[in-house]
């Protein structure tokens, strides 16, 4: 149920409370002697919950749209030395087929942009590291579902559920995530990261604990969101930086791209025309 | 004294009938509506999948072609799209909200399926451009919700269609999603239209059971498409 639904929800309830309580009176009047009180509805804290439902496009407002310019602004990570010796293959991401070695590209050679696999690990971006695809997210009771423009997406859990033991938790591109809000903002907290870099020439690990604020801008058309990662064991302190985003129109719709792994373009930004 | 006190009671029913309908009112169209959100699992006994009666035209030289196709999308680890996004073996994920409601299943193959409330028509063919999932819209009947979808791809993804036949750039497809059990059950009656493939409307029902509270969803099994024993294996079954 959506944060609108949620109160149109409220507005019913008390509603009716006020009918129940009308109604009760009414009867009294007519001649009973001692009414039970009214139930009294518990109200929702839903004032305190921001409408994030819909699609989001992450804004790049220091570049072309490559995110480039906008990253070389994130304060740089402070890293015990265990986090400056930390090795990560490319960014825990892909799965290359040359088992992520990559040569430096020649000017005029085509070169990968995503590894030609078609799945999440595939694709660039991801759940928590949103690139040019827009993210859609949905709100309801127990969960809030994190979407992109493909296949996969992130379930963050409301119920208020804790985080597996780590002993059991696979490390996954979405890790686990658990949500409240809190102060107008969506909190969540992630654990079961794989190994690998995070902006600002960060790190991460399954441990490294992953904190981010989604708040909304006083006119809802804005969405930012702060991420802080914190492990002892790689950062002198958390690291934080922030994504910015624009509510797309309500009337917008998701758009679904086509990928097949078994056409060795698909891993080209550029073909070079035959010379 | 006792007329008047009737007098009053009959007002003050009155004035609670009409906040009750103004309570009803401000629920929406949604709030009266059921939520079919939480995640859904499709058990080994809940489909029940007639055999399709396909058009004369449709010949085993191209359910063949469409099988090729289909093992060929599994093989490389392609999105795999409708209807098979609905049975991948795997729990759905289904969010609902008053503008769209997203089917999210267990799989890192199936595109997420975005199915809107929010409008009554399709996105014109001009600018849609065809895809696995297609273009859905979705209204409530009733307890049922009618999802109605067009805008496929013909050659992307697993195009086979559970008890025969396939979905092409023509294919239509009416899904009518009710619960049962008390909402322990979500029944999903699949109904395609293609006069291209089929000689009368094909349907199916899958009967989908509530997964359990506090369910965590599994990690996506990693599909590497350059893996070479993926190769080795998919190159043996051919």
């Amino acid at each position: 149920m959506s944060p609108i639904d949620r109160r149109r929800a409220y507005s019913a309830r008390v509603a009716r409370s006020l009918a129940q309580a009308a109604l009760l009176f009414a009867v009294c009047l007519a001649g009973c002697s001692a009414p039970a009180p009214a139930q009294r509805e518990t109200p929702a804290a839903t004032s305190t919950v921001p409408d994030l439902s819909g699609g989001w496009l992450r804004l790049d407002s220091e570049g072309s749209g490559s995110f480039d310019g906008t990253a070389q602004k994130y304060p740089p990570a402070a890293l015990t030395p265990a986090g400056q010796a930390m090795v990560v293959r490319g960014d825990g991401r892909n799965v290359t087929p040359n088992g992520g070695n990559t040569a430096p590209h020649q000017a005029g050679e085509p070169y990968i942009v995503n590894n030609g696999a078609c799945t999440p690990e595939g694709t660039g971006g991801s759940a928590i590291d949103p690139n040019s695809t827009a993210i859609f997210l949905l709100q309801s009771k127990d969960e809030v579902l994190m979407v992109r423009e493909g296949p996969g997406g992130r379930h963050i859990h409301m119920d208020g559920r804790s985080h597996p033991d780590l002993t059991k938790l696979t490390p996954t591109l979405y890790g686990h995530s658990i949500g409240h809000y809190e102060g107008g903002a969506l909190v969540v907290d992630t654990i079961g990261l794989p190994e690998g870099n995070v902006q600002g020439g960060g790190r991460r690990r399954p441990e490294t604990r992953l904190t981010e604020r989604f708040e909304l801008a006083p006119d809802g058309k804005r969405l930012t969101i702060t991420y802080t990662w914190d492990d002892p064991m790689l950062y002198v302190r958390p690291h934080t930086y922030q994504y910015f985003f624009e509510r797309l129109p309500r009337e917008s719709y998701a758009f679904e791209t086509w990928c097949d792994s078994s056409d060795p373009t698909q891993r080209q930004s550029v073909v070079p025309p035959k010379q | 004294m006792s007329r008047s006190r009737t007098t009053v009671g009959v007002v003050l029913l009155a004035a609670a009938a009409a906040a009750w309908s103004i309570g009803t009112f401000a629920q929406g169209r949604t709030g009266t509506s059921p939520d079919i959100s939480g995640y859904w699992e499709l058990p080994i006994d809940g489909r029940h999948i007639p055999p399709a009666r396909l058009a004369s035209r449709i010949t085993p030289a191209m359910l063949r072609a469409e099988a090729e196709k289909s093992a060929k999308a599994i093989r490389w680890c392609n999105w795999v799209g409708m209807p098979t996004t609905m049975d991948t073996g795997r729990p759905l994920d289904v969010r609902q909200e008053t503008r769209e409601i997203v089917i999210l299943a267990e799989s890192p193959l199936t595109p997420v399926r975005h199915v809107y409330l929010n409008r009554t028509t399709h996105i014109s063919s001009e600018i849609f451009d065809a895809n696995t999932s297609g273009d859905s819209i979705a209204r409530w009947e009733g307890d049922t919700l009618i999802v109605d979808t067009t805008g496929f791809e013909p050659t992307h993804g697993v195009t086979t269609i559970p008890g025969g036949g396939f979905r092409t750039a023509t294919s239509h497809l009416v899904e009518r999603y009710r619960l049962l059990k008390n909402g322990a059950m979500l029944s999903v009656t699949f109904t395609w239209t293609d006069p291209a493939v089929f000689a009368m409307p094909h349907s199916y029902e899958f009967r989908y059971q509530r997964v359990e509270r506090g369910y965590e969803p599994r990690p996506y099994g990693r599909c590497d498409p350059f893996d070479a024993e993926r190769a080795a294996f998919f190159e043996a079954a051919r």
